[in-house]
């Protein structure tokens, strides 16, 4: 029993998110979503073969664990990454029989599944339709998904919402560090300290069930999912809080983690689908509950 | 990451599942906060200590098993799905034990170590004074040097066990003049020392699980100094690691009283509201993440992590999720939530105790003001 990642295994991790967090910046974000042009950091995802990291070493992958994935995913999701990587290199590599063409970036391509009605619109056609986060271009689809899929999809989904939630949280922690009432740094307020803290202790209690989830399956996926749609809900209504009017404008960035979270809320099932299943397991099935169970 | 337990964590498991199905008391017993409960719960301490169970992960020649701490999660799963007795003696062995370990000289091992494994010196905590709660640098009891002893002046509160325990650790000022976090000492001291006086607390379930301690000059040698002098506040930091961070509450407490609250919901469900099976669902999934959160946390450790500020979330994190859990007990056993032991009673009052002190949760070990406090300022680094 060890519930840690192995040396290489955070170093592959911390490298991906020194990618992401260096590439996709702030300020390319904010370019985007006043729809300017930008580079795509495909070609990028390729070279450093991060689109490869679930594939399999003789398609010429990395091989890693889903578990690996969802820490990628967490670092994804806390630079607020607009490109659609996390669903190619965890959802589709996965699920394809020949993933050469993803891996080498010259093919982008989403999964269909009945847990999710819109899509990046690089990856499918279909009817366009407008999302409220500016950094998302969607398209209604239909379709039915695999289980394999589904599992991916609410694993990695609950995984960039973490990262996200981490985020909100620091840039609140960095406005509040700043910004002056009183003659004080509002972050020197319990007030302030107190909302913050408290989301910070939920991020950290919903990292290890995301890993478990993402290791074992089964019930975990559904608790995974419907505790980062809670945790990431709370971040942003605290991070909205604590930015005060500055927080419900453009003039600060906290808008962009924030949409690309209640996104992530809905995709890949929603809390309501989630939470059914818990609740069958739960309340009407017949499953052993109590200690010695979770991790068996 | 490997998930799956050893071998011979699973032969353990089973070993520990059959002790405890043969040992454990089949009738509850009395609250060791009454002196009847008090000394019924001494003898289970002794009976597991008997055959080493006890403390798993202590060193074997001070009663233990030389287990890790995996190990000791397991025994916590396999303790708490047998209902098996609240520990008595968790002031010592959870909170005193590891610091001994720590900061004890080999003499003070050998010496406090045994008896504590064994159930014959149950220890009670002396740390908070009237004028020195959640502001705990404020202490004024103080010890002045006298030869090879220390004359200890004073008045301690709050103090978890006192009522009936034998020796209690406490946290006091040496170095005269000395203000704030600075000058304060760890001693250890036997409860029934000449001019020590202890006045009952009743707590809210109206039995005296706290004591208010009285120090007149009370003489305790030189040697009962734990750690070193006038550093007593780093010493007792870490002891106050332990309790907000990982030994004093592990995940199957909790997940043993989730699984009972679903049986609960379950036999009232005709009568509940529909908002009642979600909190319910909130309570497992709680106590699933909390078990997740604590087997990462325990790999670190024996990876060789230290505890440090992050023991704030854990202490936040289960308290509030023991008291939503209560509470949600509460509401489902309505009219009947009130009632002890008896006639019309639901598992003899057990959830209104357990709801009681789910409330003290927030409060004890650092209010969970005090632990936003130190997360808000060391973790996230906002400004004092």
């Amino acid at each position: 029993m060890d519930f840690c990642f192995t040396t290489d295994q955070q170093d592959l991790i911390d490298a991906a998110k020194d990618f992401f967090d260096g590439e996709n910046t702030l300020e390319r974000m904010r370019s985007i979503s006043k729809g300017q042009k930008v580079e795509s950091l495909w070609p990028q995802f390729a070279e450093l073969g991060l689109l490869g990291i679930m594939a399999l070493e003789s398609d010429g992958g990395m091989e890693q664990p889903l578990v690996l994935m969802a820490a990628i995913a967490e670092a994804a999701g806390y630079s607020g990454l607009p490109e659609p990587f996390v669903e190619v290199a965890g959802i589709t590599v996965p699920i394809s029989s020949s993933p050469e063409k993803l891996i080498s970036g010259s093919s982008k391509l989403a999964v269909l599944s009945e847990l999710r009605q819109y899509i990046d619109h690089n990856l499918v056609n279909g009817t366009k339709v407008k999302s409220i986060d500016p950094l998302r271009n969607l398209v209604k689809v239909e379709g039915i998904g695999s289980d394999k899929a589904n599992y991916h999809g609410a694993v990695l989904s609950a995984a960039q919402l973490i990262g996200l939630s981490q985020r909100m949280i620091d840039i609140s922690v960095d406005y509040a560090k700043d910004r002056h009432q009183f003659s004080k740094p509002i972050g020197s307020f319990q007030a302030i300290k107190h909302h913050l803290a408290n989301v910070y202790t939920q991020i950290e209690f919903s990292r290890p069930i995301i890993q478990l989830a993402a290791i074992n399956g089964g019930i975990n996926v559904h608790i995974a999912k419907v505790t980062a749609i809670d945790t990431a809900m709370m971040a942003a209504e605290t991070a909205i809080q604590v930015h005060g009017g500055m927080g419900y404008t453009y003039e600060v960035d906290l808008h962009l983690f924030m949409k690309r979270a209640w996104s992530l809320c809905g995709e890949w099932g929603d809390r309501n689908y989630h939470m059914k299943k818990i609740e069958q397991y739960v309340l009407q099935g017949d499953a052993k509950l109590g200690p010695g169970n979770t991790f068996n | 990451m490997n998930i799956e337990f050893t071998s011979k964590q699973k032969e353990f498991r089973e070993e520990i599942r059959a002790w405890l199905s043969a040992h454990v008391p089949k009738k509850r017993l009395k609250s060791f906060d009454t002196e009847e409960g008090f000394e019924q719960h001494r003898d289970w301490e002794r009976i597991l200590a008997k055959d080493k169970w006890g403390n798993v992960n202590w060193p074997t020649q001070y009663g233990g098993r030389g287990l890790d701490l995996i190990s000791w999660l397991i025994f916590e799963e396999e303790y708490y799905r047998s209902d098996a007795p609240l520990r008595v003696s968790q002031n010592g062995i959870f909170l005193l034990a590891p610091t001994i370990m720590e900061y004890g000289t080999e003499a003070q091992k050998a010496r406090f170590l045994p008896p504590m494994a064994s159930g014959e010196e149950i220890w009670a905590q002396a740390w908070s004074e009237n004028g020195a709660g959640s502001d705990m640098a404020a202490i004024r009891t103080k010890a002045v040097r006298d030869g090879d002893h220390y004359i200890i002046t004073g008045q301690k509160t709050w103090s978890s066990r006192a009522a009936f325990a034998d020796w209690c650790f406490a946290l006091v000022r040496t170095e005269e003049g000395s203000s704030r976090h600075k000058g304060l000492s760890k001693i250890l001291i036997p409860l029934n020392s000449k001019g020590l006086l202890r006045r009952p607390i009743a707590q809210l379930d109206g039995d005296p699980g706290f004591a208010e301690l009285f120090f007149d000059e009370v003489r305790v040698p030189v040697e009962n100094l734990l750690g070193p002098e006038h550093g007593g506040w780093g010493v007792a930091m870490s002891t106050a690691g332990f309790e907000r961070g990982l030994l004093l509450r592990s995940p199957a407490r909790f997940q043993s009283a989730a699984a009972r609250l679903v049986k609960l919901y379950k036999s009232r469900e005709k009568y509940l509201s529909s908002g009642v099976g979600e909190k319910v669902i909130q309570a497992w999934i709680d106590t699933e993440r909390f078990c997740a959160a604590t087997y990462q946390l325990v790999s670190r450790v024996e990876k060789g992590a230290s505890i440090s500020s992050e023991s704030s979330a854990n202490k936040l994190f289960w308290s509030e999720m023991d008291k939503q859990m209560h509470r949600t007990a509460m509401t489902i056993m309505g009219a009947q939530a009130e009632l002890e032991e008896g006639l019309d009673s639901i598992e003899n009052g057990r959830w209104l105790d357990g709801y009681m002190f789910s409330l003290a949760g927030p409060i004890y070990a650092g209010t969970n003001e005090i632990q936003r406090n130190i997360l808000a300022e060391r973790v996230l680094g906002l400004p004092r």
